[in-house]
């Protein structure tokens, strides 16, 4: 279980998080939803260690995360950033290759193989194995990101706005394959994800943020009210809520925005 | 492209250094061959310093249009050149000898690079194009300085400076060349370890954080191994600028894999041969009348413009 106390990040007289007190439920699903700005992925990359807390502390199975190397940090949390355009020419395959790095340093074993098989066809990428990623839609190379971060066979996966540029059906996809990986390995995914509908369908857990401070947080119930989402987004929402899930409304608001 | 490639590489590279050591020799083994064999040695630890740092220079930065020179390393032992010769004349050279100038050389280089890593990594930045920002602007107040200096030099003492600017192989002496091979042994089997690390490095900084990578470590230790190579292969040849750009760049080509560990290898092996090359034409060819850098970077230029041609691009 990921805890966090009393975190603040400042930038010089500019808070951008402050006091955010939370925790993240285990082999569950969380997102962290709100508007642009409200220290969402400031949050995210603090988990992941790669930004410091001004203050605050981050528990990981209850000890500190500054007191964890951070190799071996690796092998218990993965993180996967909005993924960048490099112009690298590598393969599915080696770049998956690279999850199994905190563990074999380089030196690929037999595990680290059938780990790196199982991640692709966990994703069904195994017939693209060869491509090479710069030939691969945004959508596919998403996707064999995200397995190179499963293959890394973390118990804790972040996720900095995975959806981010994808057409829906690669959007679906993600996210169930995300959905799989709490329900069948019992594994703990916490992602920053701007479309309220995907985070109220297939989350267990949201954490609203709003201005750097935790707004609401709680279960999708709890969380995905018409009066919180009109508090939180400043638009007027109309959720309807069938046993498929939630559809929240928000595109045509009635009324002047504020 | 394959294993045979990299193998064809290294055959050149023999062969190139067999017909540079025998060629019009004379079979001479009193003084033509030793001397022939002082410079094939400067050649190849030059080689190997050059390429070495330009590609693990390349994989920081994430850039491949970058050498470590931009950091002004050879900006700083230029100017050192350039006072010496202002305040103490040509008397430096006898003052110093070769091998007093030689070391100061690298000590100056390796004092600067140390300050200025200290100074950038100082409470927690690790930004690497922070880095480059104060380096090419630390270059560029350097080299102007030098060119200040170098206007109150007289005619004589501007063109031995003018010779310290210029890589060549026939300077170094062989105790000079041994404390080299020692120093760049010494670095390379250190490196090696870290060679899958610099593969993950290629991702960028966030996702080698994410991969177990302690970077602001990793980047400060790279860094201080490419001073050091700068620093040998710079008081060993002069200042080689922007001649690992073509070495990295169609070292990459050739490899045609991402991986450290097969780019490394094959750079220094491009780097040595072209030396190689460059030094046999300038002394059966040219006799003497053009510079090795300029032949280095003529070669490299028209191969890599041929290599970017022929597969479009995806070199």
């Amino acid at each position: 279980m990921i805890t966090v106390q009393d975190l603040h990040k400042t930038y010089g007289s500019r808070t951008v998080l402050s006091a955010v007190n939370l925790r993240f439920p285990s082999s569950q699903l969380t997102s962290l939803v709100g508007p642009n700005g409200a220290g969402k992925t400031t949050l995210l990359m603090m988990l992941a260690r790669l930004l410091k807390p001004s203050r605050g502390d981050i528990r990981l199975d209850g000890s500190q995360v500054t007191g964890i190397p951070i190799d071996e940090y690796a092998k218990q949390v993965a993180t996967l950033r909005q993924t960048p355009e490099f112009n690298l020419r590598l393969t599915v395959e080696e770049l998956v290759a690279f999850g199994r790095f905190p563990y074999s340093r380089g030196r690929l074993t037999r595990h680290d193989h059938r780990v790196i098989d199982d991640a692709l066809a966990f994703l069904s990428l195994t017939a693209l194995r060869g491509a090479y990623l710069n030939e691969l839609s945004g959508g596919q190379r998403q996707m064999a990101f995200l397995a190179m971060t499963i293959a890394q066979q973390t118990d804790y996966l972040l996720l900095d706005e995975p959806l981010n540029n994808l057409d829906i059906k690669h959007a679906v996809q993600i996210m169930q394959a995300l959905r799989r990986l709490c329900d069948e390995q019992g594994r703990t995914v916490i992602l920053v994800v701007h479309d309220i509908n995907f985070a109220a369908n297939y989350s267990d857990y949201i954490v609203a943020m709003k201005d750097g401070a935790v707004h609401c947080d709680g279960q999708v119930s709890d969380v995905i009210t018409e009066r919180r989402l009109s508090e939180l987004y400043g638009l007027k929402f109309d959720i309807a809520h069938n046993e498929r899930g939630y559809l929240c409304n928000y595109f045509k608001p009635s009324g002047n925005l504020e | 492209m394959t294993v045979k490639t990299r193998h064809t590489v290294w055959v050149a590279v023999v062969a190139l250094a067999l017909a540079f050591v025998f060629v019009r020799s004379g079979f001479d083994f009193e003084y033509v061959i030793p001397k022939r064999l002082e410079r094939l040695a400067t050649m190849v630890i030059g080689g190997i310093c050059v390429a070495w740092s330009a590609i693990t220079f390349q994989s920081l930065t994430g850039n491949r249009i970058l050498t470590p020179a931009i950091m002004g390393y050879e900006a700083v032992y230029l100017l050192f050149q350039a006072l010496l010769m202002l305040m103490l004349g040509t008397r430096s050279l006898m003052l110093l000898g070769e091998h007093g100038n030689a070391a100061l050389s690298i000590l100056l280089m390796l004092g600067y690079s140390w300050t200025l890593h200290r100074w950038l990594f100082r409470d927690d930045r690790d930004n690497v194009y922070f880095l480059l920002l104060v380096g090419l602007v630390l270059t560029m107040v350097i080299t102007t300085f030098t060119q200040f200096v170098q206007l109150k030099m007289n005619p004589g003492e501007f063109s031995i400076l003018m010779g310290y600017s210029q890589a060549t192989f026939g300077n170094a002496s062989a105790t000079q060349l041994l404390y080299a091979t020692l120093i760049v042994a010494t670095i390379c089997l250190a490196g090696l370890k870290s060679l899958p690390m610099l593969d993950v490095l290629l991702l960028g900084r966030e996702q080698a954080i994410s991969l177990g990578v302690d970077y602001r470590r990793c980047v400060q230790r790279q860094l201080l191994l490419i001073a050091a190579l700068v620093a040998v292969s710079t008081s060993l040849l002069g200042p080689t600028a922007f001649m690992g750009i073509f070495v990295a760049n169609t070292a990459y080509a050739l490899a045609g894999t991402y991986r450290h560990q097969v780019t490394l290898p094959v750079g220094c092996a491009i780097a040595i041969a072209l030396f190689i090359l460059a030094q046999l034409l300038v002394e059966h060819l040219f006799n003497y009348k053009t510079t090795v850098g300029i032949l280095v970077n003529l070669v490299c230029g028209a191969y890599f413009l041929s290599l970017m041609v022929r597969t479009r691009g995806t070199a």
